[in-house]
């Protein structure tokens, strides 16, 4: 037995060798969805011949991973889903100035001397259709009886964007509005895709500031869902992509940009129902152009990160 | 005892040093540093103890700390209440379908706690499936204390159930049936006597029971929080993903859950150390086990109901929803669908390569700690070599570590920038990873086995002539294999099925089960993640049980 014990294990280790070494020519961690830069490495493989390796979770994990790894940083090109990422990279010096060819038609706002939008999300009031209840069309609807305990709320220490809605909404009224949805039984409900589930299965009747592209996908699918953004306003989240500075491969790792900015690579980002950077691709969902944008103090929100976390918790009630 | 001096313990002791120093040292070395040191990660040593005073003096540690213990604490008792009754039932009377009820309560082994609570979650939530069947739901438990102490029972009870039932099955009845002739009634027997000597084996499992519990972050992450249950293992994970990123911070509170972690192990030691448990002598033993007798019906209803609860309800809840075309369709006729599993099959986003690369790591993890775990086990129990307490203390160090925290300590440790070869960024550093954190599980299943095993029997195979290691192999290794193939069995489901630390140390490219779920469920695809749940819970059922067959026709385990 013994001998049969050591020959596999031999074999264990020669398969977690091969699965293990493949010696990439651009390093990808990205916070997008898989299936995205799956598509996006193959294309863009097929078009260079430069291979791709990817690294993908969420943005959190995603950033514990390049804090863990900064003394020997492996990481050529990093896709974030908050654009607060990219301005926290610059200010530590850790990015490369690039600007993209292809980036010409991608509006000023999505781009910065070292940072550029792959694509946008919006967030925006997830509602099930089957729900009984009537079709909210702006955020205040949900404080009303109608939605009396089926309301799920993503956790904005969670999720920059949610972090954004928050702290915008909360500025016009003092925290009114989540003072009153706490009142009418709504609830913090963990990362985004905790806060939908419950929302496709009819426990809860609408997320508050769910993320636009994965119900959008789930509507795709056939789930009874819909999205509402609504008119008084809400929060988009850039997804920005940058080269980091200890990149041994820079050159790839722009041409990777490029092609992320081309018209294939930005096809791929509308197919994901995200709304593409670059304002001439067409895309089957509404557009920032359909969309009207919460206007606040980006530095300021930030500044103040710590206290509105804090007067939330207060409010929903954490022990 | 003079006997302990006999043998050979040299081997197997420097192969547990060594194995201990790789798996457990390097990475707990790591974070102590980094807890010290936190701008570790840059490669600077400024700043030292810096961190500890901004993170011991949040208000809400204490808080946190107090749920953890308590929360652990009720996963126990509620463990204990199932499974100590139906382990002792199982061990000495004839159980009707006992064989099947074994496999199913080996089940929860394998469904991932996450995938569970996820279970849970849709079966009791509001238009659940429970009320979709029967009209009502059970929310308001659901999400409490309550709940997730159920949840989480449900998941590490069976832990208790094997340990009690082997070895209450071990001391027999025979010591019993001698209580009996002197004039004890038969209560009084089994609790002066049986019990007694089955402290090793319980004790030691409510111990890898509580340490679970108070490692877990799925069902306290998505239980608790609404619940406003706050626990240290939540906190760290905050720490870690929500920028700007705090490892130090996440570093001081994982040594404080080792320290929890090292009380419950030094009291377990304290209680065990008062007194022999050695019941293996090598005298023959009857295996005869008792009829019920009137007992019969309410035993089987109550191993029926326990089986259905841990087991039926978990797997129906998944199966259900992988079978769904869409969630929101609900329980319907037009809305089953084989997509999910088609989805599977045909390798959508790379689902049989984590299939693969989940199963070998799950072997590799299993002979690893299985190795490590026997040869430690034996160096503590048998031998008196210096040094003892410290290897023990090492084997149960990573049982509180949170896996995050193990991650984020391999990585620092061995992405060092002047290791001419490292295994980061390929598979075995997830190898490492999964052999840290469960190595526990065979050490202390193997420690409690020799604990139980009469110095006499490796003695007298000395005084025959055989060597230290033929003594080890013939005589001792054969007599703890049960306990050591029931405890690899476990390890390579619990590793194939690792979430936590596999999310941040994945090297690039490379998905296991749990990451490909994991996917699913952050872009909304929960049928095809459960489709994928479901494959792998079945594998790793299946595997482990053709296994054990095999192994028992070749006669290496008793029946």
């Amino acid at each position: 037995m013994f001998k049969s014990l050591k020959s596999l294990s031999l074999g264990v280790v020669a398969a977690a060798l091969m699965a293990g070494v493949a010696h990439a020519d651009v390093t990808v961690y990205t916070a997008g969805p898989q299936s995205l830069i799956d598509k996006m490495s193959e294309g863009f493989t097929k078009e260079t011949g430069i291979k791709v390796n990817v690294f993908q979770a969420t943005t959190g994990k995603v950033m514990a991973r390049i804090e863990a790894e900064a003394s020997n940083p492996v990481v050529d090109v990093l896709i974030s889903a908050s654009w607060d990422t990219a301005t926290d990279f610059e200010k530590r010096g850790w990015l490369v100035k690039y600007s993209s060819p292809n980036a010409a038609k991608v509006p000023d706002f999505l781009k910065s001397d070292y940072a550029v939008a792959q694509g946008i999300s919006a967030l925006g009031i997830a509602w099930n259709t089957k729900s009984g209840t009537p079709k909210p069309t702006e955020w205040a609807d949900l404080t009303k009886a109608e939605y009396k305990d089926m309301v799920n709320i993503p956790d904005p220490a969670q999720s920059g964007s949610s972090f954004e809605l928050t702290a915008a909404l909360a500025g016009q009224d003092e925290f009114k509005l989540f003072k009153d949805l706490q009142a009418n039984g709504a609830i913090i409900a963990g990362a985004n895709a905790e806060a939908l589930n419950p929302v496709l299965q009819g426990a809860k009747a609408a997320v508050f500031g769910a993320v636009d592209y994965i119900t959008l996908a789930a509507k795709k699918k056939g789930e009874s869902i819909d999205v509402i953004f609504p008119a008084s306003g809400t929060v988009i989240a850039p997804r920005p992509a940058m080269i980091l500075n200890w990149s041994k491969n820079q050159d790839e790792a722009k041409k990777f940009i490029d092609y992320m900015l081309s018209d294939a690579g930005q096809k791929l980002v509308a197919a994901q129902m995200l709304m593409p950077a670059r304002t001439d691709i067409p895309a089957d969902r509404p557009l920032i152009g359909d969309l009207k944008l919460l206007k606040f103090d980006n530095a300021a929100v930030y500044g103040k990160r710590k206290e509105t976390l804090g007067e939330i918790t207060k409010i929903f009630g954490g022990k | 005892m003079a006997a302990k001096s006999i043998g050979g313990p040299a081997p197997a002791a420097w192969l547990a040093i060594a194995g201990l120093v790789l798996v457990v040292v390097v990475p707990f070395v790591a974070i102590v540093l980094q807890a010290i040191f936190p701008n570790l990660g840059q490669g600077s040593f400024s700043g030292p103890f810096s961190s500890f005073i901004a993170t011991l003096n949040d208000g809400a540690l204490i808080g946190m700390a107090g749920n953890t213990i308590l929360l652990g604490a009720c996963v126990v008792l509620a463990s204990a209440l199932m499974a100590v009754p139906l382990g002792v039932f199982r061990a000495l009377y004839r159980v009707p379908g006992a064989a099947l009820f074994d496999v199913l309560l080996l089940v929860p082994f394998m469904i991932p706690p996450y995938i569970a609570t996820l279970g849970w979650i849709m079966t009791l939530q509001p238009r659940g499936y429970l009320q979709q069947l029967l009209g009502f739901n059970l929310s308001p438990f659901l999400f409490s204390l309550a709940g997730m102490t159920m949840v989480m029972a449900f998941n590490t009870f069976p832990v208790v159930y094997f340990a009690v039932s082997r070895t209450v099955e071990a001391v027999g009845a025979r010591y019993a049936d001698v209580g009996r002739v002197f004039g004890a009634t038969p209560a009084r027997a089994f609790w002066r006597i049986t019990l007694p000597l089955s402290a090793p084996g319980l004790a030691a499992s409510l111990m890898l029971v509580f340490a679970a519990a108070i490692e877990e972050y799925g069902t306290p992450a998505a239980l608790g929080r609404r619940a406003g249950f706050q626990v240290l293992v939540t906190g760290i994970d905050l720490r870690i993903s929500d920028w700007p990123i705090d490892l130090p911070g996440a570093s001081i509170m994982s040594l404080l859950l080792v320290g929890l972690s090292l009380v419950t192990f030094l009291g377990q030691r304290w209680i065990l150390s008062r007194r022999s448990y050695q019941t293996v002598n090598g005298k023959p033993t009857s295996k005869d086990k008792r009829p019920l007798g009137a007992l019969k019906l309410p035993v089987v209803l109550a191993f029926s109901i326990v089986s259905f609860l841990a087991t039926g309800v978990p797997l129906l809840s998944i199966l259900a929803t992988a079978l769904s075309r869409t969630i929101s369709g609900g329980l319907a006729f037009d809305n089953l669908s084989l997509d999910n599993f088609l989805a599977v099959f045909q390798n959508s986003a790379g689902a049989l390569g984590a299939l693969a690369n989940s199963f070998s790591l799950g072997i590799g993890t299993a002979l690893i700690t299985g190795l490590i775990g026997v040869t430690a086990a034996y160096t503590v129990v048998k031998t008196k070599i210096r040094g003892r307490l410290a290897i023990d203390t090492l084997t149960i160090i990573p049982n509180a570590l949170p896996g995050i925290v193990v991650a984020v300590g391999l990585i620092l440790a061995w992405n060092m920038p002047w290791l001419p070869v490292t295994p980061y960024n390929t598979g075995f550093i997830l190898l490492l990873a999964y052999c840290c954190i469960l190595l526990p599980q065979p050490m202390r299943y193997a420690t409690a086995a020799f604990q139980q095993i009469g110095d006499n029997l490796e003695a007298a195979a000395r005084v025959f002539g055989a060597s230290g290691v033929t003594a080890f192999r013939r005589i001792l290794l054969p007599l703890v294999f049960p306990s050591l193939a029931s405890a690899m069995l476990l390890v390579f489901a619990l590793a194939s099925r690792e979430l936590v630390a596999s999310v941040v140390i994945a090297p690039v490219g490379m998905q296991t089960i749990a990451t490909f779920i994991w996917r699913q469920f952050e872009q909304g695809s929960i049928g095809l993640g459960m489709a994928m749940a479901f494959i792998a819970i079945l594998i790793t059922t299946l595997l482990p049980l053709t296994l054990l067959a095999l192994l028992k026709r070749s006669g290496l385990v008793a029946e």
